[in-house]
């Protein structure tokens, strides 16, 4: 091996980047973005869970535990305590209220503290004082478990709160206060059957979008582009073909992800499989259309493949794929709301895990619809602008 | 019903300073062999392009086949054949012609007939089933001719057919063009290979985007006193620059 032959080659390819100022653009950027993205979402807890809180709790104010945990709970950002119904309001309508609330999945839990709950705490202490029989207070916690992230930091936070309040030493054997979550959607949600619907959006639009992109580029660069456009074919016609026929690998990709996931781990599938199936053909058909409309950035396969992470990563952190959204940083989450993907598997989850219908997930499809005609016919003008 | 196939009137190409097609008049006969020669970067492949649609015109215009371009109703009369290779490598040569057959809506019979027809003459019957990209150099060009030949075109545009053809290909395809000239249709080709132009009925002449001289082969290098294309155009070349 002689050096100087390694030195001439390692030139050239140095040499070839130098008149590429994009490619150098990217290998500066793209880790920037990954580092941030991976940085903040990584390091971020969940936060702001939007709760109500039923206290019915009927011992005054000064003297009411419920109350502190409550004080307790709103001390942090964990919760947003969207709604608080106090002892004078809240019945058992606002435990309805609240129950509807978590049903529809406009508030993550509802917290409930019974009428007595103060009262039986203070008795459950004494027993325990005196080493006589406890009878626990109940505090009842209504979650919608889709998510078992927010689920669990909902628990752990009351726990933290009740520990605080109460200053009890831990691993007590039979705790003055005991919580009774109860499970709206999700019951046997496992990790598994949070992420199933995450990873299918995710593999949906990456081989839409690469796919679409390669495509295109190499559509451009053989000059075959030119001579389709030659024909009487229309510019609306070449991308809707394009865009059948991707959006149907990703459908058929979605199928193979669906049925491994059911056969191997056994994953819920509430809902019906056919909504999911429509959802992410919008995505794939979205995805497509952004895929042509980069590939015009694009000059050659080599720029597209680096146009490839600046989509996909903020797409794997921020989209509520792995993690739920309420741990995106909040000044990440209008780009998180930006992404189709979120709504995607916002819709797939909301179908498989609480088994809604079309009409409980119609945000999700407009805005996908939305995302795939926007794509869809900004590509067809694309193509129709001539040099 | 005129008689040009190709009229171009004062067509103008810029891309910011610089000018790829200047205030170029074209006019070529049905039923011609038109060649446009000239050294690369001359406009010529821009020329093409605009012709066909794919690029816009800074000013001026053109009529192919007596309809302004971009043209629509008469864009089936047309094939038009781009400088690479420009078939789809990773599917067969079947289902590259099917694909283009389609777009020209052919119905089923008659695009069985052409591909027929145009397997046997561009000599790829027996591969018929072969993946583009498994094929040789030679078979994708002649694969390429033929995708632009499947609806039978009234008008060709062919940008460098021969560049990257072997000589013993070229020569066959220029006997494809004399054969489809013999058939009534009109060929515009262009080409760097100015020896081979002579079997065109007009040529002409570009440089820096302009035409320079256009006329039958014999009568150019008779004006130029000599003995071939190449001799000519540098000899008009030498005039135009002074």
């Amino acid at each position: 091996m002689k050096v100087q032959r390694v030195l001439a080659i390692a030139r050239k390819n140095l040499r070839s980047l130098r008149h590429d100022r994009r490619t150098i653009a990217f290998i500066v950027m793209v880790p920037l973005l990954m580092i941030s993205l991976f940085g903040y979402t990584f390091g971020g807890e969940v936060r702001d869970v939007s709760v109500y809180i039923v206290n019915m709790d009927q011992a005054p104010a000064n003297q009411s535990i419920a109350a502190s945990i409550i004080a307790d709970l709103q001390s942090r950002n964990t919760l947003d305590v969207k709604q608080l119904f106090g002892p004078e309001t809240a019945t058992s309508a606002s435990v309805a209220l609240a129950r509807e609330k978590v049903l529809d999945a406009d508030i993550w839990a509802a917290i409930v503290f019974d009428e007595n709950f103060t009262q039986t705490t203070l008795e459950a202490l004494d027993a325990l004082r005196g080493g006589s029989h406890v009878t626990p207070a109940v505090l009842q916690v209504l979650i919608d478990g889709t998510n078992p992230n927010i689920a669990e930091a909902v628990i752990t936070e009351v726990q933290t709160s009740v520990q605080k309040v109460l200053v009890l030493p831990p691993n007590l054997l039979v705790p003055p206060i005991v919580m009774s979550p109860q499970l709206e959607y999700g019951e046997d949600a496992r990790f598994i059957d949070f992420f199933a619907p995450g990873v299918m959006g995710l593999a949906a639009m990456m081989v839409t979008f690469m796919l679409s992109i390669l495509s295109f580029v190499h559509e451009r660069g053989a000059s075959t582009l030119d001579r389709l456009l030659a024909t009487p074919v229309t510019e609306g016609e070449i991308i809707a073909g394009y865009a059948l026929a991707f959006g149907v690998v990703g459908l058929a990709q979605s199928v193979v992800i669906l049925t491994a996931a059911v056969l191997l781990f056994d994953i819920q599938i509430a809902g019906s499989a056919l909504l999911v199936l429509l959802l992410i053909f919008l995505l794939g058909v979205g995805n497509q259309g952004l895929g042509f409309l980069l590939s015009s950035v694009a000059k050659n396969e080599f720029q597209a493949v680096q146009l490839i992470p600046l989509i996909l990563f903020p797409s794997i952190l921020l989209a509520g794929v792995f993690w739920p959204l309420e741990a995106v940083p909040s000044f990440l989450q209008p780009v998180s709301y930006a992404l189709p993907l979120t709504y995607a598997v916002e819709g797939c989850r909301s179908v498989m895990i609480r088994g809604w219908g079309p009409g409980d997930v119609m945000l999700q499809l407009v805005v996908l619809l939305a995302f795939a005609a926007v794509m869809l016919l900004l590509s067809t003008y694309g193509l129709k602008r001539r040099r | 019903m005129s008689d040009e196939a190709v009229l171009g009137k004062g067509m103008r190409k810029e891309y910011g300073e610089l000018v790829a097609v200047d205030d170029l008049d074209l006019r070529v006969q049905k039923g011609l062999l038109y060649g446009l020669i000239g050294p690369n970067g001359s406009g010529k492949t821009t020329t093409i392009k605009m012709l066909v649609g794919l690029l816009s015109f800074s000013r001026g215009e053109a009529f192919l086949l007596g309809e302004k371009v971009p043209v629509r109703e008469k864009k089936k009369l047309i094939g038009y054949m781009p400088q690479e290779m420009a078939t789809y490598t990773d599917i067969t040569v079947h289902e590259n012609l099917e694909l283009f057959a389609q777009l020209y809506s052919m119905d089923e019979a008659s695009f069985s007939r052409r591909e027929r027809e145009l397997l046997s003459m561009i000599d790829l019957a027996d591969r018929k089933h072969s993946v583009v990209s498994q094929l040789s150099g030679g078979m994708k060009h002649r694969t390429s001719l033929a995708c632009t030949l499947i609806h039978d075109p009234e008008l060709l545009f062919l940008d460098e057919p021969t560049v990257g053809v072997d000589p013993e290909l070229r020569v066959g395809f220029w006997k494809y063009f004399a054969e489809l000239k013999s058939r009534g249709k009109t060929v515009m080709l262009t080409t760097h290979y100015m020896d081979e132009a002579v079997r065109c009925d007009v040529v002409g002449m570009m440089r820096s985007g302009r035409l320079i001289a256009e006329g039958p082969p014999k009568t150019l290098m008779q004006e130029t006193g000599t003995n071939d294309l190449e001799s000519a155009f540098l000899e008009f070349s030498r005039r135009d620059a002074i």
